[in-house]
């Protein structure tokens, strides 16, 4: 757009005041709507992402190889020293820990409670799982401990046992005969929801390969420093890896909760679709009252030799300073309350009480939203994005009007 | 004898009005000259805008063959009349249609740009205002200007592509006598300077005695075609006209 050009569009901009002044509200709180909820999603991709970690699965999880497809508990990894040497020599890797399960019966008397028992690292685990920092009664696994054991509540409640009693674990062991041994209970955990506190039962690694007769680690957990990076760690791991040894992500860990995830973002993008459909039919209508408006202005400009191709680019460039106005309204509104909304969140509590868990997992009752840079370009991108997709048919109107018709009707 | 510019044979336009048909020109044949300082005159409805905009290639005729400046407007598109406007006709209208929201030396720059006239643009613009004395008010907002100080801008805006081919339609209609005066002068003053062809329509007899051929128009046909023997004497009057 050339220069005497360019400050027609922008002067038209300015020629009605009101309209524009409306023209431009619109648009801010369409992008500030817009903008909440993106903040909104990126909230709760990051709530789901710390719910799913934080309860002990990790950003990665290096596993077997074909554990991924067959979900076994009874595989262990090929070296396990050897990757979690690799995995802590990554930078953006906060914690790596081992982990080793088994399905196991707990027994106190008559009363017997089907468990995924873990094998943990008693020094390291709480850096990795915040449900083990939930005891409520006794205390949490030692590095120097033997035969201890930590349960869920509701283990402890169906068993009937509490600290310094004793339970009996049966599995069957790598040579398929029936293994027993005897777990001293040390600590009670309550985590907040009943599901999660009927699964939850640690013992030592040591004293789960020597119970099972499996030696090793079934898998190592990654925490990472920004989970954001799971992806880019996760490609700089995998070839470190000891052959026969896999790495997943979360999400692939959890595919339900990532298609979840997918699902509420999708939601969440349509309804910002509806607002912003809303704002452009307002935008349009707004400027095709501007158009219809210069119809003589338009035949001149024609009549003078403009052709409907810079005619065309003329409007967009009005829509462009509109949308320039616009995003400049929408992040001087939006920014304080995003920046709100990711400081005290919004609080569910009240809706979803303080335990509830998705997909096995116990998820945080409020949500943050995110707030950074993106919101600049983003807001932009909205509002320049909404304004000329709106101005493209009064701008096509502008370009078919037939000047000698429109100068006519105006005389 | 000067190439003609004009040439047409037969011209029909019929606008279609409802059920109706309004023969707005009936089987018009005109040849215009170069330089030539043409009058089209008659009541109101003769067709005289009409053929203005047929000659502009503003409106597609309903008949008969137009050909401007060696071009035939028959087979042109729409982009093709668009850039024959640009480049070789300049317009002048009653109501002076210049841009409100541009000062009156971005209004005449403004038609430089389109034509895609770089570094020489603002310099061009200031000497045409300056050739029609509003060298003092390039800076103004045209609702700065009155009705016959924007009318010269119109004019400038018109001849500052120094297009072969001006049309006026009824230039003076809104100024008075004496800005009418003065603007005719200016536009013979243009065309002897530099050769333009003028067709203006008018009902202004002051302004048809400037004219050195006066075409009248009745009821869409040429009734009376009359070229003057002597030119109407005039004089540089650049920078005279009344604010």
């Amino acid at each position: 757009m050339a220069w005497v050009a360019g400050r027609y569009a922008v002067r038209s901009v300015r020629r009605n005041f009101r309209r524009t002044s409306l023209s431009i509200v619109g648009i801010a709180i369409g992008c500030v709507l817009a903008l909440f909820m993106e903040s909104m999603n990126r909230g709760r991709d990051e709530l789901f992402a710390r719910a799913a970690t934080y309860g002990g699965s990790g950003h990665l999880r290096v596993v077997p190889a074909g554990w991924r497809d067959t979900r076994e508990s009874r595989m262990r990894l090929a070296d396990w020293p050897r990757d979690i040497a690799a995995a802590r020599a990554l930078p953006g890797v906060a914690t790596a820990t081992p982990r080793a399960h088994a399905d196991v019966l707990l027994a106190m008397g008559t009363h017997v409670v089907p468990v995924a028992l873990t094998g943990v690292d008693p020094a390291i685990e709480p850096a990795t799982n915040r449900l083990v920092r939930t005891i409520t009664n006794g205390r949490y696994l030692r590095p120097d401990d033997t035969g201890t054991i930590v349960i869920g509540q509701a283990i402890a409640d169906r068993l009937g046992v509490g600290p310094d009693d004793q339970v009996l674990a049966s599995v069957v062991g790598h040579d398929g005969d029936i293994a027993g041994a005897m777990f001293v209970v040390v600590g009670i955990i309550r985590t907040g929801s009943t599901d999660l506190d009927a699964s939850l039962a640690q013992v030592p690694l040591a004293d789960m390969e020597r119970f099972t007769g499996l030696r090793g680690a079934g898998e190592l957990v990654l925490m990472l420093s920004d989970w954001r990076q799971t992806d880019a760690v996760r490609a700089a791991l995998a070839p470190r890896l000891a052959s026969g040894d896999d790495v997943m992500t979360w999400a692939e860990i959890f595919p339900d909760f990532k298609g979840h995830v997918a699902q509420d973002q999708a939601t969440a993008r349509l309804v910002s679709a509806i607002i912003l459909l809303v704002v452009v039919l307002g935008v349009t209508s707004a400027q095709l009252a501007s158009v219809l408006e210069r119809r003589r202005e338009f035949a001149v400009l024609s009549a003078i030799g403009m052709s409907g191709g810079r005619m065309v680019r003329l409007v967009l460039v009005e829509a462009l300073a509109l949308g320039l106005a616009g995003g400049g309204a929408g992040l001087a509104i939006g920014a304080p309350i995003v920046w709100q909304f990711a400081r005290s969140g919004l609080d569910f509590r009240a809706y979803l009480g303080t335990d509830y868990a998705f997909a096995g997992t116990l998820m945080e009752p409020v949500l943050y939203g995110d707030f950074g840079w993106w919101i600049v370009p983003y807001i932009f991108a909205v509002a320049i994005g909404a304004t000329v997709v709106a101005s493209l048919y009064p701008a096509r109107f502008a370009a078919r009007s037939d000047p000698a018709v429109a100068l006519r009707v105006a005389q | 004898m000067s190439e003609p510019v004009v040439v047409a044979r037969q011209l029909t336009k019929v606008f279609a009005s409802g059920a109706q048909e309004v023969h707005a020109l009936r089987g018009i044949d005109l040849v215009v000259n170069g330089g030539e300082f043409l009058a089209l005159v008659g009541p109101s409805g003769s067709g005289k805008t009409t053929l203005l905009n047929l000659i502009g290639a503003l409106d597609a005729p309903t008949s008969g063959e137009l050909s401007v400046l060696g071009t035939s407007l028959g087979t042109l598109s729409r982009r093709e009349r668009a850039h024959l406007r640009l480049h070789a006709v300049g317009f002048v209208f009653q109501a002076y249609n210049l841009v409100p929201v541009l000062t009156a030396i971005e209004n005449v720059e403004f038609v430089l740009e389109l034509q895609g006239v770089g570094a020489e643009r603002h310099a061009r613009a200031v000497t045409v205002l300056d050739e029609l004395g509003l060298g003092d008010l390039a800076n103004r907002r045209i609702n700065e200007l009155s009705g016959g100080q924007q009318q010269r801008v119109a004019v400038a805006r018109a001849v500052a592509a120094k297009p072969r081919l001006v049309l006026a339609d009824e230039p003076t209609a809104n100024l008075d006598g004496d800005n009418a005066e003065v603007l005719m002068h200016l536009m013979r003053d243009l065309r002897d300077r530099h050769g333009m062809t003028f067709i203006f329509s008018t009902h202004d007899a002051r302004v048809v005695a400037h004219a050195v051929r006066v075409i009248t128009l009745v009821d869409g046909r040429i009734a009376n075609d009359e070229e003057k023997p002597g030119e109407a004497p005039h004089e540089i009057v650049a920078g005279r006209g009344r604010a």
